[in-house]
Formats: C-alpha cells, sequence, structure tokens
C-alpha cells in the first residue's frame, strides 16, 4: 500500500491542532476481517471522504469512531491524547461524533427539545420552555435554518433532511471537533442537499473535522477536498479531491482479481420461463426484462435501488400499479405470495431471519412450509411423506444439523440460508428468486451456495439473483440488469460486465436519470 | 452502508460443530415425549393437591380431606372446568397463532340462548317454529354454528379491517354480550328444564354400572359427560394442532407472520378459520352451559374468557405466539379447577378466589415471558458459539 504511506504522512507533528489521528487499526468479527491496519488523519478544517464498495469497511470505521465498536488492535488520537470509547457518549464528549443515515429524533417531541435532549435549559428546578426556544432560535437562526426548521415541528412530522439538521444541531451546540457524516444526502431533495452542503462547509471552515461518507461520487468531488478509499477493510488510497475523477475512483473502489471460485460453465436456453413487461409500482417504473430456463440472471445496484422490492411485486407480496408478469409465455395474475409459489416460483428473501424462516420452529416444520398442498391429504400431513423429502433436501445441501426437529434458530446462518434453499427446492419451482443469499454467511458456505445456484441452473431453473456483492454477481450470472432508483440502467451480457460497468451503471443517477426531474437538476447545479 | 458487516450479520455466520447423534437417555424421553413444560405444569398440580390435602390441616383449616372422594372429583371438579376448559382449548389455538380472542365469553353467551331458542321454539321469527322443537342435535348444532359465525366476524374485523386482535374481540365482546341479551325474549333467560334429554347433557354419567369402591365415604357415580365432551374436543384439536396442515399453519403464524406468508401460506384465511374454530368450541361450551343451568341465559358467559386465557399461559404457550401445546392447556385448566375447588373446600369465599386467579394469570404470563427471554438468548449464544 504504498500510496498510503506517500499521501499520509507519518510524522505526527505535521498535522494542525485537532487532528484526529487513526494508528493502525484492525478489526476482526468471526470470520471475516473487517478493517486491516488502518492508517489515517481526520484534519480540522478540512472535509475527508470515504469511499468504497458495500462490506469495503466504511460502515465499521465510523462505528470505531463512534465509541460503538472498540478497534482490536490501533488507537485513536487527538492533540497526542489517546482516546478510548467504551461507548458512543464517551465519544460524544470527547467532540466526537457520527450521523447515520437515520438519526434518532424522539417522535413525540419537537425540534427545540429534540435538539437539546438532555440538557434543558431549567429554572427553578424546572425546564423554561421559554429559554428552551429563545436558545434554540438562536442557533439555528446563526446557521440560517430559522425557516427550514420550525422549532414547534414534532419529531415525527420531520422530513429526512430535517432531521440530519437537527441530529448536526445537537452536534455543533455541545462543541463539536469531528463530524461523520454517513450517506447523509440518501433520501434527500437537491434543495435539501445544497441547505446540508452550506452547513458542512460552514462547520469545517470553522475548524471542524468533517467525514463524509458517501456513494455518491459525483456529490464528493464537488463537496470534499480528500478521498480516502477503502477496499476489503484496507485503506488502499488517501487522495486530494481536486486531482481526482469518477473513474479513477472507482477503478481504486474496485480493482481486484475476480475470486476464482466463480466459474461459469452453463449452456442457457432460449425457453424463456419469466418474462416481466412494462411492471409499474410505488418503487418502479417500467421495468422489463427476461429469464431464460437454465439461465442466472443478475441484478445488481446499490443499496435502496429497489432490487429486494422488485422480487417482492412479482412475488405477489408487494402490490404492482401496471405491467405485465407472464410465466412461461403465459401472463399470470399473482395477488399472494401463495400463488407465485402455486405457478412455480420461490423466493428466499433477503432477511432471512425476519422474513425466511420461523426460527422457533424445526428444521423439518421449516422446510416442508411451501409443499405443505403437496404432501397433505384431507388437510392431514402425510408425515414420511414430508421426512422423506425434508431428508433429501437437508442432505443435499448438507445442512448441518443434529437432527431434522432442530430449531432452525438455533443454526448458524449458513445453515439457516440453506434450510431456505431446501424449502424451495422441495417446492420444485421453475424460476428461483434469491435475494442476497450469502448475506451474513462465513466463506466455506458461500462457496457451497455458488456451487448449488450453478446446479440449479444446470437443471433448467431460471435464477434471479439479487447481490449487492459485485464479485459474486459477475462471477455466476449469465446476463446482469443494473437498477438504480426503480428504474433499469442498463443490461449487460456475461462478457460486457465488469466491475466498472456495473457501478457505472449503478450511479449512473446524475447521467442517465431516466426522465428524473430532481436527477436533472442535480446535475445542472453539480456542473 | 447497511451492507456492511455488523456483528449481529457476522456472529451468526459461525458453523455448528456436527452434534453426533446421541440417543437421548430413557430418562431424557420421557421427559421429551411428555414436555418439560407439561413436566412441571403435572408437578404444580401435586404441590396444589398437596396443599389442598395435607398442608392445609396444618394450618386448622378443615375441608381438605373432601378432595379424595367421587363426589368431589367428579362432581365438583371435573364437571366444574368443562366450561373453561373448552374456552381454553379454542383460545390455545388463537394465541399459538399470536392473536387473542377476548370475545370468547360472549359467543358462549350467544351459543347459550340459541340453543336453548331452537330447542323451545323461542326467539324463532314471530311464533312461526321455523324449526323442529326439542331436537337436542338441532340445539348443540344451531349453538355450535352460532358461535361459528360470530368467530368468522372477528375474523373478518382482524383480516380484512385489519384491526389488532385485543381491540377487534374486546369491541365483539361487548357487541355479542349485547347480542345474546338481543336474541332473548326481553332479555330474560329462556328455560329449558323440560327438555331433559338436553339436560343429559350435563347431569348425565357414563359407566355408572362399572363396580368400582367408595373413595372418601362417596359412592361411584360414573364419569360425567360433560368431562367425557371436554376430552374428545381437547383429542380432536390436539390433533389438529399436530397433525394437519391448519395446524402448521397456526404455529408458523404465530412464529413469524411474514415468513409464513413469504412461504406460501394465506394468512387471512387461516386467520379467518382460527376464529371460527374458537367460535364454534364457544358456542359449544354456551350450548353446554345451558343443559348445566337448565337455561338459554345471556349472562351465562359472562367473565369466563379470563379463566380461559389464564389457563392458556399458564399451559405454556408464548405471549408472542408459536408456541404452546393443547396438552398443556389441559393441564393449566385441571390445575385451574383444582385451585379453586380446594379454595372452596378450604372456605375461601368467591372474592379471595377472584384476587388469587387474577394473580395467577400476571404470573402465568410473567413465567412465560422469562421462558421465552431465556430461549431467546439461548438462540443467541449458541449463534455466537465459536
Amino acid at each position: 500500500m504504498t500510496e498510503v504511506s506517500l499521501s499520509n504522512p507519518p510524522s505526527p507533528p505535521a498535522n494542525p491542532a485537532g487532528t484526529l489521528e487513526i494508528r493502525n487499526i484492525s478489526k476482526a468479527f468471526p470470520n471475516v476481517q473487517a478493517l486491516s491496519d488502518v492508517s489515517l488523519d481526520i484534519r480540522p478544517g478540512e472535509i475527508l471522504a470515504f469511499v468504497g464498495e458495500n462490506g469495503a469497511g466504511k460502515s465499521t470505521l465510523l462505528k470505531i469512531i463512534n465509541g460503538d465498536y472498540q478497534p482490536d488492535i490501533g488507537t485513536l488520537t487527538i492533540d497526542g491524547q489517546r482516546l478510548t470509547f467504551s461507548n458512543p457518549h464517551a465519544a460524544h464528549a470527547a467532540g466526537i461524533r457520527v450521523i447515520y443515515q437515520e438519526p434518532e429524533i424522539i417522535p413525540g417531541v419537537d425540534v427545540a427539545e429534540n435538539i437539546r435532549v438532555g440538557e434543558m435549559p431549567k429554572r427553578f428546578g424546572l425546564i423554561s420552555r421559554r429559554k428552551l426556544n429563545e436558545e434554540v432560535e438562536r442557533s439555528l437562526a446563526e446557521y440560517g435554518f430559522t425557516d427550514v426548521l420550525p422549532i414547534h415541528l414534532l419529531g415525527d412530522q420531520l422530513s429526512s433532511a430535517q432531521r440530519q439538521i437537527v441530529e448536526i444541531m445537537r452536534a455543533i451546540k455541545s462543541g463539536i471537533r469531528v463530524l461523520a457524516l454517513d450517506e447523509p444526502t440518501s433520501s434527500l431533495t437537491d434543495d435539501e442537499v445544497e441547505r446540508l452542503f452550506t452547513l458542512v462547509r460552514r462547520l469545517r471552515d470553522e475548524g471542524v473535522a468533517i467525514i463524509y461518507v458517501s456513494h455518491r461520487i459525483k456529490e464528493i468531488l464537488r463537496l470534499c477536498d480528500r478521498v480516502a478509499i477503502l477496499r476489503d477493510g484496507r485503506l488502499v488510497a488517501v487522495k486530494p479531491a481536486a486531482g481526482l475523477n469518477d473513474a479513477e475512483i472507482m477503478r481504486l473502489m474496485v480493482g481486484r482479481e475476480l475470486s476464482a471460485v466463480l466459474k461459469r460453465q452453463r449452456a442457457g436456453t432460449e425457453q424463456e420461463v419469466l418474462r416481466v413487461e412494462g411492471l409499474n409500482s410505488n418503487w418502479h417504473s417500467n421495468i422489463s426484462f427476461h429469464i431464460n430456463a437454465g439461465e442466472v440472471v443478475g441484478f445488481a445496484g446499490l443499496v435502496g435501488a429497489g432490487r429486494s422490492e422488485l422480487a417482492k411485486v412479482i412475488f405477489g407480496e408487494l402490490p404492482k400499479s401496471g405491467g405485465r408478469i407472464l410465466l412461461g409465455g403465459r401472463n399470470v395474475n399473482i395477488r399472494r405470495p401463495d400463488d407465485a409459489i402455486a405457478k412455480g416460483i420461490g423466493f428466499a428473501p433477503e432477511d432471512r431471519k425476519r422474513e425466511g424462516l420461523i426460527l422457533m420452529r424445526s428444521v423439518l416444520e421449516n422446510a416442508s412450509m411451501a409443499i405443505m398442498r403437496q404432501i397433505s391429504r384431507f388437510h392431514f400431513v402425510r408425515r414420511g411423506m414430508e421426512r422423506s423429502i425434508a431428508t433429501e433436501y437437508i442432505e443435499k445441501l448438507q445442512v448441518r444439523t443434529p437432527s431434522l426437529d432442530q430449531e432452525v434458530g438455533k443454526l448458524s446462518g449458513g445453515n439457516q440460508q440453506k434450510v431456505v434453499l431446501a424449502r424451495w427446492l422441495a417446492a420444485r419451482p421453475k424460476v428461483l428468486i434469491l435475494d442476497e443469499p450469502t448475506r451474513g454467511i462465513d466463506v466455506g458456505a458461500k462457496a457451497e451456495i455458488y456451487g448449488l445456484i450453478d446446479d440449479l441452473a444446470n437443471q433448467g431453473l431460471g435464477i434471479m439473483f439479487i447481490s449487492s456483492e459485485l464479485p459474486e454477481i459477475l462471477g455466476l450470472s449469465d446476463r446482469i440488469y443494473v437498477l438504480q432508483n426503480g428504474h433499469i440502467t442498463g443490461e449487460l451480457s456475461a462478457t460486457e460486465a465488469s466491475e466498472e460497468a456495473v457501478l457505472a451503471l449503478a450511479m449512473a443517477d446524475h447521467l442517465i436519470a431516466a426522465g428524473s426531474e430532481s436527477q436533472i437538476k442535480t446535475k445542472d447545479s453539480a456542473t | 452502508m447497511s451492507n456492511e458487516l455488523t456483528p449481529e450479520s457476522i456472529t451468526k455466520s459461525t458453523e455448528l460443530p456436527k452434534a453426533p447423534a446421541k440417543r437421548p437417555g430413557f430418562f431424557q424421553r420421557m421427559i421429551n415425549g411428555i414436555g418439560a413444560n407439561n413436566l412441571s405444569l403435572i408437578f404444580a398440580i401435586i404441590v396444589l393437591v398437596l396443599l389442598v390435602t395435607v398442608v392445609s390441616s396444618w394450618f386448622g383449616l378443615e375441608g381438605g380431606n373432601k378432595f379424595f372422594s367421587w363426589q368431589n372429583l367428579w362432581n365438583s371438579l371435573a364437571q366444574a372446568i368443562v366450561i373453561v376448559g373448552l374456552l381454553a382449548i379454542g383460545e390455545t389455538v388463537v394465541i399459538i397463532a399470536g392473536a387473542l380472542d377476548i370475545s370468547i365469553g360472549s359467543i358462549a353467551s350467544i351459543g347459550s340462548v340459541v340453543a336453548a331458542s331452537v330447542l323451545v321454539g323461542a326467539g324463532i321469527v314471530g311464533g312461526t317454529h321455523l324449526l323442529p322443537t326439542g331436537s337436542v342435535f338441532l340445539a348443540l348444532l344451531a349453538g355450535i354454528i352460532a358461535g361459528m359465525i360470530a368467530g368468522s366476524i372477528n375474523g373478518g374485523i382482524v383480516t380484512v379491517l385489519n384491526v389488532n386482535p385485543i381491540i377487534a374481540t374486546l369491541g365483539t365482546l361487548a357487541a355479542f354480550a349485547g347480542f345474546a341479551f338481543l336474541l332473548a325474549p326481553d332479555g330474560k333467560p329462556i328455560g329449558v328444564v323440560t327438555q331433559p334429554a338436553f339436560t343429559w347433557l350435563a347431569q348425565g354419567r357414563f359407566l355408572t354400572s362399572v363396580a368400582i369402591p367408595a373413595l372418601g365415604g362417596t359412592k361411584w357415580t360414573g364419569i360425567p359427560i360433560l368431562t367425557i365432551i371436554l376430552i374428545i374436543v381437547a383429542i380432536i384439536v390436539h390433533i389438529i394442532m399436530t397433525y394437519t396442515d391448519f395446524g402448521r399453519a397456526i404455529y408458523a403464524i404465530g412464529g413469524n407472520a411474514v415468513a409464513a406468508r413469504l412461504a406460501g401460506i394465506n394468512l387471512t384465511s387461516v386467520r379467518v378459520m382460527m376464529y371460527m374454530l374458537s367460535g364454534a368450541i364457544a358456542g359449544l361450551a354456551g350450548v353446554l352451559l345451558t343443559s348445566r343451568t337448565t337455561s338459554g341465559n345471556p349472562i351465562n358467559g359472562v367473565g369466563l374468557e379470563l379463566q380461559a386465557i389464564t389457563a392458556v399461559f399458564l399451559g405454556g404457550a408464548a405471549t408472542a405466539g408459536g408456541k404452546g401445546t393443547i396438552m398443556g392447556t389441559f393441564l393449566a385448566v385441571i390445575l385451574v379447577g383444582i385451585l379453586n375447588n380446594g379454595m372452596n373446600l378450604l372456605g375461601f369465599n368467591t372474592f379471595v378466589q377472584k384476587v388469587a386467579l387474577g394473580f395467577l394469570l400476571i404470573a402465568a404470563v410473567a413465567i412465560s415471558q422469562w421462558r421465552q427471554a431465556r430461549a431467546e438468548s439461548a438462540r443467541t449464544r449458541i449463534a455466537n458459539k465459536g
């Protein structure tokens, strides 16, 4: 990592007073090295961007700075004073604050109290409303937010931008030195983004050290002074924003060899199993795609692009407002998940604990849930048949469980995921939708699931494969659709697909905005 | 950013070592067969019986010696638990599904009045007997169907109108109670004392002529028909819950409704059917109440839901749903029955009994919560291991 040492001078005295010095931070979770030997200076009066793919270690680093996690190795220091935070309160007391995507706002309480929560001005031992309002109004006026943030609004009436501002005001009033913003603009309108940027620049000019985490490279190039790029838990580069462009940042974010585990040897057929035409919903507009038998079709995109929702709309869990779904060339009307299952669709949802499994019930019951109708006679479950089918798939998938009667909640994540897959294999669908099937499971189980997906496609299943991990989506998919903000922004064949190409389509918000006015405006204001 | 690794997602990912397939020992298998929870209920019953019969005498309380007599066991205890027992069995299904049905007492009142009406021909359209009078079978059927209809109303409110089950059935508790009065002419009870074939349901005995020696100074008079009905219903519902797709769906919905729906369970139809089952059983309980009190009285079912719900939670059902057994509820019904019966024998008045029952409900739920918390932490501990 020569780039690091070049751009990050090792001599601490070079840093101005108040610099947050991160030195040699490592953090491991079981089976995953989330951060390895990260050293970085966050200087007062500058905005430093953190960029990286999902899982690159940005969140872990923020959580260490905020005192949510403690590093395994490494130190944080300010002005030569070593900081050890056992919890976020300790970090706040030291003037360090991380503002996450969804700030914690008390819903039933107004803005003034939300800002001053925990330290209300008192008079005769009672909270003084008048003093509170005066003080809060004064500080809002100082930063020019009087008109955007009426102090009498209640917490649950606030927009995302207003919530961010409340959280930032909380931070300011308690003497902030380091402020980190995690994807602050993901749910903001352009006007709100501008106001936020004004505030952030002002805080920088007042000497606050600011960390800005975002997927939006255009925004980063506009706002930030330096850019720190993380990849697989390592800091790969810290560079002044002035000399960078988006292609260069993407190259640095991705720059790795494709995992050799993933090798495709499939002969996709021309026989179409699923076709979606002009699908509209609350989350999507004009989505069209198709999946052939024996094909793994990847769905890439950033978090929030609408991929999971697309799966749920197709599966009948979320409503669609227009468009057609065809299975095997025939137009079908799917109103509920049980319709979808009866018509030959299987769906392993992203969050297996909340949506996939009945954790307190047995492996057997979870595995046989989708085939209850087939294995029941006069509503009586044929238990012998149930056991033999469950055993077949539990063995095929090598689920490590003491018995079929084991509570699913007591299995590991990888084995839980395999139970979900066993359920759908037993149902013998024609189309299988897998939403982040390898999330939160260890490397060994991941490889097994990749092998399984490959096998299933070879057996003629059409697989809709949603994943946020680019290497696996590139390695497994025969074709890739890229979604962004509820639109399909592109389709890539296996030969065309590269991490850069997918990322460019996934982050194309300012360039290929499919008819959204607000996004076109962003483009204008950005240039 | 939500894709980043968090300790939650990571710690769960560790693989369990493959446990050796060890055959559990005899004692362990016996406990598994009965269920650890049911075993503790049996233990509690034994302790309670000892308290009533032996310990009470140490404190100079009299009456405990009457406990073990045919008169007390069959007439007082076994008959007394039947109505609450039936209601509790229906309620168990609803609670396992993670819902609640507070209206069962009022449904029983409706069943009581409807059965009596059909039996004596009163309350049927302006004096015209639409149905033959005096048919025990029709009365029984009418009471059950009335309960089923009431249950389907509950189910419709909960599923179609999407009202919280507690609020929905709290509303119908009041509404059905009022409706029971509207069904009875001038809101007065309908006497059925002149229908011996019908009152036989409550007063009849089974195996009267078997030569069984006297116990506690009272003669063997046979097993009450009521008790036999309770046992039959318990067995039927147990079979439904254990061996049918409907039973599986109930456990699945109570465990995780979203996951159940995504696995193809039609939540609406299962929930409506569940309320219809609970309503039908409450209707049957109402019919038997008519038979026992010899009148179709709109106040017959008042307040019974509290005892039924107490028994369900005492029987080990989880407040959050997904767990519970008919066997557990059945044992808990016996436990509550012995508590009431024992207090009667020892001369505590009904007010004291009500206080005790109220605290028992709270204790039952507290134990259930504690058990859930322990199961949860066990899951986390295992998932974190390694």
